[in-house]
């Protein structure tokens, strides 16, 4: 049975005329990491917001754990960690201070605080950075310590918008692990990014969100399948030839046969590896390969997909 | 963690947020030094005295006993409102101006103990300096003019001061989180304070003219700096009884009126600002 952390039901929100969420609805569970996508200016930040009672919603609800932030925000938020996207945090604070101080909103006790602090700052690398003033942090810390705080309170639900910008690569993959290892540790992630090949990665879920409407809600196996047409196997030859051509296009499985200089692009007929058949195929006809790629469908691919069927 | 475990957090918060700026410590330096500045300057004319010094001459020593008065009001005549206004304009917009609001409205907190904890943390630091400004008063005064009379009353005033100053604190306060805009809400305070002096004078300018017509007295009583700036004296007045003292004799008035300005100012300000907050979004970063 599943158990919806986060739930979000026919949710609009009117900034004065401006429709900016459109009837969105989607329900998060347990242990899922849920990627929501969009282009900017879709309503991701929006409907974060309204999830963390920022923002209280024109129509529809929200709700967390069953509560809803905007009427009950001490009980829903308690077990929430956020971190914002670019964050600006108080400069005056430096990074131990700060993490004392929000540990201190979600009434963690003094030795059980300070021991949190010492471990989250040695998790996001600011160890040697925990006593002094955030104001001295570049980017790449701010948004480290950002995470940090998102987790000071050990939340079964982590909200995080855009979490990995402004990071260097090493920490882009140290980060995209952790979520990783959080979610196996039984934590709801909501991440809401652009970088598709990150939430490829680690997300297990996808919803895709685009001038305020869902356009798409599921697995992610499932989105690429969804938006999936055809496979296409890509061929680099040292001459490309008309008979080889045509030979190809005879084929049962190739539904056409794109050539661009001494390249072709197969289109394939159903979602199956043909390479073996289409390598035969050429070495019949004496050609010299030299290189052949299957190229599947990535999440860029059925996400653009996504939004330009959403339009 | 209780209600009020999360409204004194922020209290301690907005202690912090507020002590970490340079034009509030350069304001309180100020008025510190001004009050010193004064005090010599009127240790040397009364070690020195002139000629003009002849009509204060016969109560010489009844005003140099009554000094700290000197000390514990003056600075109320400006510095400390002006003070009020710099704590209180960036309390709340300050938060949506560098996106913080999103960190603290995120945590497990209502609006309403944010902003009562955001206006408590703003409104004990400001006791805290017009106590400084107080206790400095009376030390300037017993060390530069030896003992002073009636000086136990210091902490009754010290109590009246911070009274008075919920006025102007509360109107910046409200205008912080109405305009959310902290260089606007601390310009609309000061306008009012200046136009509040400026009409204030006008009218006791007319009411002299006019030959007492009270209706200009009556009128410049409801105007916020007038209960602010008098309320501290009536209550001294009241408490040291002293009519014969050329410096109590002129203080006299309505306490009670001016306290009951001062609470029908402050009252729908705070009422405002939690209306404002709680039926509004909290949107992205405005700076």
């Amino acid at each position: 049975m599943t158990e919806a952390v986060i739930m979000v039901s026919n949710l609009t929100k009117f900034y004065g005329d401006f429709k900016a969420l459109d009837n969105v609805s989607f329900q998060v569970d347990k242990g899922w990491v849920y990627g929501y996508l969009g282009p900017n200016g879709a309503g991701k930040t929006t409907t974060i917001r309204t999830l963390l009672g920022l923002l209280k919603p024109s129509q529809g609800e929200v709700q967390i754990a069953g509560i809803d932030p905007t009427k009950n925000p001490v009980q829903a938020l308690q077990a929430v960690g956020y971190a914002p996207e670019l964050p600006t945090l108080q400069t005056f604070f430096t990074g131990e201070q700060l993490l004392d101080f929000l540990g201190k909103m979600f009434g963690l006790a003094g030795q059980a605080r300070k021991e949190r602090i010492k471990q989250l700052l040695d998790l996001v690398g600011l160890e040697e950075w925990g006593n002094k003033k955030i104001g001295k942090y570049s980017k790449g810390m701010v948004q480290r310590l950002s995470v940090a705080l998102a987790l000071v309170n050990d939340p079964l639900v982590l909200i995080m918008d855009e979490p990995t910008i402004g990071m260097d690569p090493e920490a882009t993959a140290h980060f995209r692990n952790l979520f990783a290892t959080l979610s196996k540790e039984g934590k709801t992630v909501f991440i809401s990014s652009h970088l598709l090949d990150e939430v490829q990665r680690i997300c297990t879920h996808v919803g895709m969100i685009n001038k305020g409407r869902m356009v798409f809600n599921g697995p992610t196996a499932q989105v690429l399948e969804t938006f999936t047409q055809q496979w296409v196997v890509e061929a680099e030859l040292k001459k490309v030839t008309e008979t080889m051509i045509s030979a190809l296009r005879k084929l049962d499985y190739v539904e056409d046969v794109e050539v661009e200089g001494n390249k072709m692009k197969i289109q394939l007929k159903e979602k199956k590896d043909y390479r073996g058949e289409i390598s035969s195929e050429i070495f019949k006809r004496k050609g010299v390969l030299l290189g052949l790629n299957l190229h599947k469908i990535t999440l860029e691919d059925a996400y653009l997909r996504a939004l330009k069927g959403g339009q | 963690m209780n209600a009020l475990q999360r409204v004194v957090n922020i209290v301690v918060y907005e202690w912090r947020r507020a002590l970490a700026k340079k034009k509030f410590f350069v304001l309180v330096i100020l008025a510190l030094a001004l009050q010193v500045g004064l005090f010599a300057l009127f240790h040397y004319f009364f070690t020195n005295p002139g000629p003009w010094f002849d009509a204060i001459g016969p109560y010489l020593e009844e005003i140099k006993a009554m000094m700290w008065l000197v000390g514990v009001l003056g600075p109320q005549s400006l510095f400390v409102p002006i003070i009020a206004i710099v704590i209180a304009g960036g309390s709340m917009s300050e938060e949506y101006e560098r996106g913080t609001a999103d960190i603290l409205l995120s945590k497990p907190i209502t609006k309403i103990e944010y902003m009562a904890g955001k206006f408590l943390g703003g409104f004990s630091l400001l006791g805290f300096v017009i106590a400084l400004t107080t206790t400095l008063g009376a030390a300037l005064a017993y060390g530069l003019f030896g003992p002073q009379e009636s000086i136990q009353f210091v902490p009754v005033i010290y109590l009246v001061l911070v009274y008075a100053n919920l006025l102007f604190f509360s109107l910046t306060f409200m205008f912080s989180e109405v305009l959310r805009r902290t260089t606007l809400s601390m310009l609309a305070a000061i306008g009012i304070l200046v136009a509040s002096m400026f009409i204030g004078g006008i009218l006791s300018t007319m009411y002299f003219m006019s030959g007492g017509e009270q209706l200009y007295l009556e009128i410049s009583k409801w105007l916020p700096n007038w209960s602010v700036s008098n309320l501290p004296s009536f209550v001294t007045s009241e408490l040291i009884a002293a009519p014969e003292n050329p410096f109590i004799s002129v203080i006299g008035g309505d306490i009670q009126l001016a306290a009951i300005i001062i609470a029908a100012y402050t009252i729908p300000s705070i009422f405002i600002a939690a209306l404002k907050l709680v039926r509004s979004d909290v949107m992205k970063r405005t700076e």
